[in-house]
């Protein structure tokens, strides 16, 4: 048994659900993304639990300093460890599975332990008092020190922690892609549904790790630069540049951002390949490969410099055709989404629609994905943004994208799972988990975008004042009913049998 | 449409307005197509072509109308017609600095175009200004090295103004508050 295989097998809970066979014949491409999709969900039950917290520190009236504990812990985990290691995980497996390449060797060993242990770093600082929410704040972890907040040492750690999570992210994974995509040899005996670039299925994946790659780097310079100073390898006059908060706020968004959207195509493209297997007639196709690609192909072109919308309230600092363009980006993403929702809709409409569990969680993801594409647009005309920005309505957003991709990424996994682990999955209760999850997620988003309407600011730890509270409650209810929806999906996953023949590939990709 | 432009509501109900017909129609499919002897349809290839330009055209033409409604309510442009209405602005300098805000006035006139030039003296800071009804009228991102960022802004209704700041700025973010006064103009 390899050393990821083992770990998953040695995890109590959560190792049993992802636990390989005995003896696995795709273990090569199994292993490392079982490990990985293992430690990701033990990252969102933590990361739950503490979003939990926040409504409830708030209505208890607690201590604000654990407000802002939980805030940070809980955006870093759910954005990076969680859904990006799940992403990570399931991504590897079906590119696997599609070019016939093994996940095997350094590249995806260091993923697994940067993203794990740079998390755990992260989580460390955090509970040493630096609490800078997931979006850093560049400068406030060193004001923070000048005014006595937290230590400096808790800053260095914390770094270190986002330089380990930043490496697997825009170096590890899309080199491991490109990798298994131009160089590796195929060994045809793990060749589950063949994909070549030009297929829609894999044509994302291969955009996603040269977006991770490219709009990454620049942060990757920068935030090693500021690493270095911290450790007293260079004076502060060899990294001044990078330590401009100018700098660091440009190149954190215009990865951050794109981290988002790289995320989102690959799921697209995971979508893409996944529906056409579920289809009424047995057709297996999308309705048009060239609507599909263009689609991607627009998402990609639009939302490089859609970044821009971050920064339009700092007028005349980010100059007005700045803001224009970051404008029409945004809303250029939204035409490769109508044209995603048309070749879906026509998908099914022509076909008809084997309802199975995986395809209704990728579908109803889909719905959440959208819906939230609604709310990032309007947020993202300019003159919205100055009434928007700083409120719920972006803490929502960002939940809400989070939560479709989740959902998105789980319908796949349930999609792979027979491959991945040799078991089977009762679809009846897996029904339940789509149900909830939805109604959870429609519900908690929109508690966040009405909360920001009213002017409720994120990132706040005063909630009793304006009424705000109401919409304390309704997120805190709609939250527990997505928690209670990730424990049937637990269930369900942990009550998997095997299947009893040899290994059937029928459901596989 | 100053409602719908000038407030977190007016932006609620757009977005209700593009997410509604996308979720009945998506959800009305996939129930349709799913459920029992729903099967495959034979739409033919024109069918498809018209529904395809339809919805494409729609798509567009909501890009379109929607943007182009919002510009004169985007700060940048209103501030810019108020530069050049001939009524010299009132001009504030307000300095953000953990967790407080230094104004040089905190009262003005309803009426009278007022330019808020607004700095951050150290970490990232926000600086929102709530009408007396709850709604934020107006928030600014102030990144420290990015200069001063400046907004004209002519207060209809008197009453006291919340200000807050809406970007995390550490352990007292929620205490970063401060507050104007605007009185009714000498008729
Ligand atoms: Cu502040």
């Amino acid at each position: 048994m390899s050393l990821p295989a083992s770990i998953v097998a040695s995890v109590p809970v959560f190792g049993t659900m992802f636990k390989l066979e005995e003896k696995d014949e795709f273990e090569a491409i199994n292993a490392w993304p079982a490990a990985m999709i293992m430690a990701s969900f033990i990252w969102f039950t933590a990361a739950v639990l503490l979003g939990i917290s926040m409504p409830l520190v708030q209505m208890l009236g607690l201590d604000t300093s654990l407000f802002y504990t939980a805030i940070t812990a809980h955006g870093a985990a759910m954005a990076f460890p969680y859904v990006f290691q799940l992403m990570m995980g399931v991504g590897l497996h079906r590119s696997g599975g599609c070019l016939g390449k093994p996940v095997t060797g350094i590249i995806p060993a260091l993923a697994f332990w940067f993203m794990n242990i740079g998390g755990i770093l992260f989580t460390i600082a955090i509970l040493m008092g630096l609490k800078i929410s997931y979006a850093v704040m560049y400068p406030l972890p060193i004001v923070g020190v000048q005014t006595g907040q937290w230590s400096m040492t808790s800053v260095v750690i914390g770094f270190s922690g986002i330089a380990l999570i930043l490496l697997t992210v825009i170096l590890l994974f899309p080199l491991q892609v490109i990798k298994m995509l131009f160089f590796d040899k195929e060994r045809a005996e793990l060749v589950l549904n063949r994909r070549t670039l030009g297929d829609p299925g894999m044509l994302g994946m291969a955009m996603s790790a040269f977006v991770l790659l490219i709009m990454g780097s620049p942060l990757l310079v920068v935030a090693s630069a500021v690493l270095l100073f911290l450790y007293g390898l260079v004076p502060f006059a060899w990294i001044a540049w990078a330590a401009d908060p100018m700098v660091f706020q440009f190149v954190f968004y215009i990865f951050a951002h794109n981290l988002m959207e790289a995320m989102a195509i690959m799921v697209v493209s995971a979508v893409y390949a996944t529906l056409p297997l579920y289809l009424a007639d047995g057709t297996r196709e999308l309705y048009s490969k060239k609507m599909a690609n263009l689609a991607l192909w627009i998402l990609l072109i639009t939302s490089v410099t859609s970044f821009f919308h971050h920064f339009y309230t700092m007028f005349p600092a980010l100059p007005s055709a700045l803001s224009y363009h970051g404008n029409i980006m945004s809303w250029g993403t939204a035409v490769g989404a109508a044209i995603t929702i048309f070749t879906i809709s026509m998908t099914i409409w022509k076909h008809g629609l084997r309802a199975d569990v995986g395809v209704m969680a990728v579908l109803m993801g889909f719905v959440l994905y959208i819906l939230d594409g609604a709310s990032a647009i309007v947020t993202s005309t300019v003159a919205w943004s100055y009434q928007l920005h700083g409120t719920m309505w972006q803490a929502g957003h960002t939940m809400a994208v989070l939560v479709a991709m989740s959902m998105m990424w789980m319908g796949v996994l349930l999609h792979h799972y027979p491959v991945l682990t040799g078991r089977v999955v009762d679809p009846t209760k897996g029904k339940w988990f789509v149900a909830l999850y939805t109604i959870g997620a429609i519900g908690v988003s929109y508690s966040f975008l009405a909360a920001g309407a009213a002017g409720m600011p994120r990132r706040f730890a005063s909630w009793n004042q304006e009424g705000w509270m109401t919409y304390g409650y309704l997120i805190l209810f709609f939250g527990l009913m997505l928690a209670l929806s990730m424990v049937i999906f637990f269930i369900t996953i942990a009550g998997s049998r095997a299947i009893d023949t040899t290994r059937v590939t029928a459901p596989a990709e | 449409m100053e409602f719908i432009y000038q407030s977190g509501w007016g932006a609620f109900a757009v977005m209700l307005l593009l997410q509604i017909p996308f979720l009945v129609v998506f959800l009305w499919v996939i129930n349709h197509k799913s459920g029992k002897g729903a099967g495959p349809s034979n739409t033919s290839a024109a069918t498809v072509s018209r529904l395809k330009t339809g919805w494409l055209t729609l798509a567009i033409a909501l890009f379109l109308v929607i943007n182009l409604a919002s510009i004169r309510f985007i700060p940048a442009i209103y501030s810019a017609r108020a530069a050049t209405s001939g009524v010299e602005p009132i001009d504030v300098k307000v300095e953000a600095q953990s967790w407080n805000y230094d104004m040089s006035a905190q009262e003005f006139v309803a009426g009278k175009p007022v330019r808020f030039n607004v700095v951050s003296l150290d970490t990232v800071h926000g600086f929102a200004v709530y009408h007396p009804d709850g709604r934020v009228l107006f928030t600014m991102m102030l990144v420290p090295g990015a200069g001063t960022s400046s907004l004209t802004y002519t207060f209809k209704d008197p009453g006291t103004y919340k200000i807050r700041c809406l970007e995390y700025c550490g352990m007292a973010h929620h205490e970063m508050n401060d507050e104007i006064t605007v009185t009714a103009a000498a008729s």
